[in-house]
């Protein structure tokens, strides 16, 4: 009994941690276009996109702890840390810890952002659209509820969200309305050919 | 007693010079004339103790500020003074570089300190290199001077980090105006504190131009040594574009000091001293300036950018009597919330300059305003 109810935690947290994940990314791109309304400050954009990022963690682990102290899995925690060394479905789970350590990069270094500079932040922050598509994969090939209606349906939704937001960044262009002054300015002091 | 602009120009042995350089200085009360009057003193000292050996000099002569030409004319006939004061500088700094960041369209100038430097030791020739500064009105701030010598881009960065802590490619830097540097050689030369100013005179007078005057010289005296008044001044304005308007009585009794300024809560700046002539609208030339200002704005910080826009706009509304019922309460409250929210002083000048104008030109602003109401009623 206890068993199954690792099991089911498990499965359960993989499908939350996926759904808060796709909303972060969403959330993440809406406050580089600074999406705003009489109702919705642009503070609540990246105040809910840090504070779900951190949540997204938190079923993150849980979805990792209970999968590894799973007695009928038998992964073992080497399997849960290093990539594609498990011996049980080892492309989809071994995608699965890749998901989670960009993750946990990204976390970790928005957490130290005033120590490694905006630049690296941005670099490392990036690494999302990688992360992303990567966690999807591994839960379309591996996860138990895959063909079940429910589950597809979060799935797709997830990946719709997400790929509107994607589209939208894409075709809006820059929302900072200094930027076409900055860009004229900066081509007027710019001497890099000079020199 | 010697000025800069009648000491000879040979070039000759530096002086000798040592850390005691930078007392002599503290003693004399030498203060950067850049335009900010900072302690040179204290700069240095902050350099100095962070140098090991790997600072950085950078010889401002940008003079970015459009009536300004005594950084120009310095450069022109007295380039072994600005680059006996660089030398020093990296001496008693124990620098290992000197950049000389000149005006790239101040061409005499560059190619006077060229023919300077070209007679000097080649132990000396090897440290310096030359970078042009574009003609911007920013260019010539500290850390834009810092990045363009860095990046190749003159905009301003903001600071902490300052320049003394990290600069040009992140070594500890001093960036000294040219005139600064001349009077630091005289102070090793001659032991004695400067005692001189360089200011432009411009406007409405007969002879504008640099002039050397004795400190505590009044303007009224150096608009006579300038020929006289061309037609009747309506005002002054002192200290060039981030200065203030003065009325023309109070101005002609200033001392041209910058302590003595400070007493009178005006500021020297880069010396600049402007005369309106009555013929000319005060409105109208606050409304131009702002432009300019607004313009210069290297738009990265929203405050400065659509502020001193939106500031300019408004002036020219009232200048050429188109301004709506608000705007001239408008201009007082703007001004207020613009200053200080720029990542440099670029907007803090401006409104500095504006909130004058407002002041001692209240009853022309009235005036344009109510000229716009009469017409729409």
């Amino acid at each position: 009994m206890t068993n199954s109810v690792l099991w089911y935690t498990t499965r359960g947290a993989g499908a939350v941690t996926l759904i808060l994940l796709s909303s972060v990314v969403v959330l993440g791109i809406l406050s580089t276009m600074r999406v705003q309304s009489r109702r919705w400050p642009r503070f609540l954009t990246t105040g809910l996109h840090r504070n779900l990022a951190l949540m997204t963690l938190v079923f993150l682990a849980l979805h990792i702890v209970t999968a590894v102290v799973d007695p009928y899995t038998n992964l073992g925690w080497a399997a849960a840390l290093i990539p594609f060394s498990s011996s049980y479905r080892t492309l989809w789970l071994g995608l699965g810890v890749i998901a989670f350590e960009l993750l946990a990069a990204i976390v970790l270094t928005s957490l130290v952002r005033g120590l490694i500079g905006h630049r690296t932040w941005r670099a490392i922050h990036w690494l999302t659209y990688a992360a992303w598509p990567v966690g999807v994969l591994h839960g379309i090939g591996t996860g138990t509820d895959t063909l079940s209606v429910w589950m597809l349906a979060i799935t797709a939704g997830c990946v719709a969200a997400v790929g509107v937001a994607v589209f939208l960044r894409l075709t809006s262009g820059s929302a900072d309305p200094l930027a076409g002054a900055r860009t004229t300015f900066r081509v007027a002091v710019d001497r890099r050919e000079a020199r | 007693m010697t000025r800069l602009l009648d000491a000879p120009d040979a070039l000759t042995a530096l002086p000798n010079a040592g850390k005691g350089l930078i007392d002599a200085i503290e003693r004399s009360g030498l203060v950067g004339r850049g335009g900010a009057w900072f302690p040179v003193a204290t700069k240095w000292r902050a350099v100095a103790e962070r140098s090991h050996g790997q600072a950085v000099v950078v010889v401002n002569g940008a003079e970015g500020e459009p009536q300004s030409k005594k950084d120009r004319l310095l450069m022109t006939t007295r380039p072994h003074l600005v680059l006996d004061g660089a030398f020093l500088a990296a001496r008693v700094l124990r620098a290992a570089r000197i950049v000389l960041y000149i005006g790239e369209r101040h061409d005499v100038a560059r190619n006077a300190m060229l023919r300077a430097l070209a007679q000097r030791t080649e132990p000396e020739r090897r440290i310096v290199t030359v970078s042009a500064a574009p003609s911007r009105y920013v260019a010539g701030a500290e850390t834009a001077a810092i990045h363009l010598i860095n990046e190749g881009i003159a905009t301003p960065t903001t600071a902490p980090p300052y320049p003394f802590e990290r600069g040009v490619g992140g070594a500890p830097t001093l960036v000294q105006n040219v005139e600064t540097l001349a009077h630091v050689a005289l102070i090793a030369r001659t032991g004695q504190a400067p005692h001189t100013v360089l200011v432009t005179l411009a406007g409405a007078l007969k002879q504008p131009g640099v002039l050397e005057v004795e400190k505590g010289t009044t303007v009224a005296e150096a608009v006579r040594r300038s020929g006289g008044f061309t037609e009747p001044p309506r005002a002054v304005l002192v200290g060039g574009y981030f200065g203030t308007w003065v009325e023309t009585q109070r101005a002609l009794d200033l001392e041209l000091d910058h302590g003595s300024m400070r007493r009178h809560d005006l500021g020297l700046g880069c010396g600049v001293i402007g005369v309106l002539p009555t013929s000319r609208s005060p409105v109208r030339e606050t409304a131009g300036i702002m432009r300019y200002l607004a313009q210069e704005s290297s738009a990265q910080c929203g405050p400065c950018f659509f502020g001193l826009r939106a500031l300019a706009d408004t002036c020219t509304r009232i200048a050429e009597g188109t301004s709506k019922p608000e705007d001239l309460k408008r201009l007082q409250r703007w001004a207020a919330e613009v200053r200080g929210r720029g990542a440099c002083r670029h907007p803090d000048g401006a409104v500095i300059f504006l909130s004058s104008a407002l002041d001692l030109f209240a009853s022309e602003f009235a005036n344009d305003s109510a000229y716009a109401l009469r017409r729409t009623a």
